[in-house]
């Protein structure tokens, strides 16, 4: 319900300010549950689906009231197709934890949510011959459609876009706390993939920290090496860390609170690594939320 | 057709719905989902004399039907907003009112000098308002120093002047006054309500800042008992502000006596509100009968 309808290839001075973002009063399709307190909420979203890239968001809310008043921002997880492959709607998950995600958690389809993106930049095309995915616990989320497309299994964009180097290996470290919270796994299960799983009990895999199963995957010294991850902020820092000691490009995806989502309310800042080594507050919403690691100074809060 | 322009003493919009301060970055953020020539005008967030990093985060926490922020005025600083934020608003077609703030007299008046050789600003917006910064003079709460910055301005500066007000104060209505006698155009009520929230489990505040200003829907009913009131006892054309979220909201606000009413959380939660209330609003003027915006300000009736 936009009046504009920009191309998606965004002009603007942002890296994560979309000029094709749109606003729209949308159904819920249908929400399923993926692990304990874990949800996957279907939306159908045309136009928002055939847009939205892997590690782009978009806000979502109830269609009326004001309690929630805010939008929430989402992950996509995936976007779904009808019979002939046009992208009919999105997917997201979501971990129940506050007033919106309760109610999230309650909805049935053809109930009406206010939806509005793409929103941020989203992870850089796969351009590595091994990449690899860190994530713990909801952030698994954006992985789902960064590996397909990595592994030239779905396209996204429109137009839909190219991965301009094909990974020669695609693995994904996946961390939680315990195995109930291990959330997609089915969705994970895809030809050409590596999963390796770490529980903080044991429960599951690894035991131990994801950040274990990285250190042993970069332990190999393969050359030409991407690291992407999404995960709480000390994990992340985690991660950035062991990406630092092994001179391996990281990228992160910050999930910061927005109020927004779209640059105007200033509230989702983190600090951000200057040329000349100071540092400024900048919008994850519109500057990310995807970021080079060594841009970020955030983990000196955590 | 009802007429929808209106005129705040030397201050003319096509329409009275504008935009806050502070809730639509300098429009560019809203450029996808906002026609800025359907709207009455902008308000960019609030600009300083030299940049500010802002206050650390959390800066924003919702509320009951509402937010409280304490983003602390995070701006790029007057120079680079003169250079790389206004040329853009500017050709938007809309009126822009460039919103400043600062610890001083002198501040302001360097400043406004400056916006005197701006082309294309319809008018200046004096923050005396802000809760969330601390270190310069408290014009906001003292009728005698907000009458000063509104008189330096004024002095310097050939824009229509509007002070934008505080609700944190005992009564707004004679700092209305002093402003109005100082030679404002109009005054904006209101500003930011002062509030907090807490984490009880940590026993720490929610906001990087402790106190933030609280925003939404929940403040309406506050903001449109100000708006009344100033109406009843200030000559000055009033721009209402407060939890504004849909047609009926634009009209009691103009019905207790506002010239115009500038939109704010809402943009966050509803981008695209301000142009749909535009259209909204000549079905809800025809509704009353009235041929035009100006004929129904202030008109409510409390008599028998």
């Amino acid at each position: 319900m936009s009046h504009s309808s920009a191309p998606c290839d965004s002009s603007a001075s942002m890296p994560g300010m979309v000029a094709c973002a749109a606003r729209h009063v949308a159904r819920v399709a249908g929400v399923r549950r993926m692990a304990a307190d874990t949800w996957c909420a279907a939306i159908d979203a045309p136009d928002l689906a055939s847009k939205i890239t892997p590690g782009q968001f978009f806000m979502i809310r109830p269609a009326e009231g004001t309690d929630p008043l805010l939008g929430r921002p989402f992950a996509l997880y995936d976007t779904l197709s009808d019979s002939n492959g046009n992208p009919t709607g999105v997917e997201f998950g979501f971990v129940k934890v506050g007033k919106l995600t309760s109610i999230m958690s309650d909805w049935r389809p053809g109930d009406r949510v206010s939806i509005w993106g793409p929103l941020g930049n989203g992870f850089p095309l796969p351009d590595c011959q091994h990449l690899i995915c860190v994530a713990g616990g909801i952030g698994q989320t954006p992985f789902l459609g960064v590996i397909r497309e990595a592994l030239g299994q779905r396209s996204y964009g429109q137009p839909a876009r190219q991965v301009p180097r094909k990974p020669e290996s695609v693995t994904l470290c996946y961390g939680v706390r315990s195995e109930k919270w291990l959330a997609g796994l089915d969705d994970f299960a895809l030809p050409g993939l590596d999963v390796r799983l770490a529980t903080d009990d044991g429960s599951r895999g690894h035991h131990g920290y994801v950040t274990d199963l990285l250190r042993l995957q970069l332990q190999q010294n393969r050359p030409d090496t991407h690291v992407y991850c999404c995960g709480p902020e000390p994990m992340m820092a985690a991660v950035a860390k062991v990406c630092r000691e092994a001179k391996v490009a990281c990228w992160l995806s910050l999930e910061t609170p927005m109020a927004c989502g779209f640059g105007a309310c200033f509230s989702c800042v983190t600090k951000v690594v200057e040329p000349d080594g100071s540092w400024d507050y900048r919008r994850t919403c519109v500057e990310g939320p995807v970021f080079a690691a060594d841009r970020l100074l955030f983990h000196e809060s955590v | 057709m009802p007429d929808l322009a209106v005129k705040l003493n030397r201050l003319s919009l096509q329409n009275p719905i504008l935009v806050a301060s502070g809730t639509f970055g300098y429009a560019r953020e809203m450029a996808a989902f906002v026609d800025f020539r359907a709207i009455g005008g902008i308000i960019p967030k609030t600009v300083t004399p030299a940049p500010r990093p802002g206050n650390p985060p959390p800066r924003t926490v919702e509320t009951a039907s509402g937010m409280l922020n304490s983003i602390g005025l995070d701006n790029d600083g007057f120079d680079q907003f003169m250079t790389d934020k206004l040329p853009y608003l500017i050709s938007l077609g809309t009126s822009i009112i460039v919103n400043i703030a600062a610890k001083t007299n002198d501040e302001f008046r360097r400043m406004a000098e400056r916006l005197n050789d701006a082309e294309g600003v319809a008018a200046v917006e004096l923050n005396i308002s802000c809760p969330n910064v601390s270190g310069g003079v408290d014009f906001g709460t003292d009728p005698s120093l907000a009458a000063t910055v509104v008189g330096t301005v004024r002095e310097v500066c050939r824009l229509p002047v509007i002070a934008k007000l505080t609700p944190n104060v005992t009564s707004v209505v004679p700092i209305a006054r002093a402003v109005a006698d100082a030679g404002c155009d109009a005054v904006s009520l209101v500003n930011t309500f002062q509030g907090m929230a807490i984490n009880w489990k940590k026993q720490r505040p929610v906001l990087g800042n402790i106190l933030g200003g609280l925003s939404g829907p929940a403040i309406k009913p506050l903001a449109l008992r100000i708006v009344w009131q100033v109406a009843q006892q200030v000559q000055v054309p009033i721009i209402g502000v407060g939890g504004i979220q849909s047609i009926d909201d634009v009209m009691e606000f103009l019905i207790a006596g506002a010239s115009a009413v500038q939109i704010g959380t809402a943009n966050f939660y509803n981008p695209g509100i301000a142009g749909q209330l535009v259209s909204e609003l000549e079905a809800a003027l025809q509704l009353l009968n009235a041929d035009s915006v100006t004929s129904i300000v202030g008109s409510l009736r409390t008599g028998s």
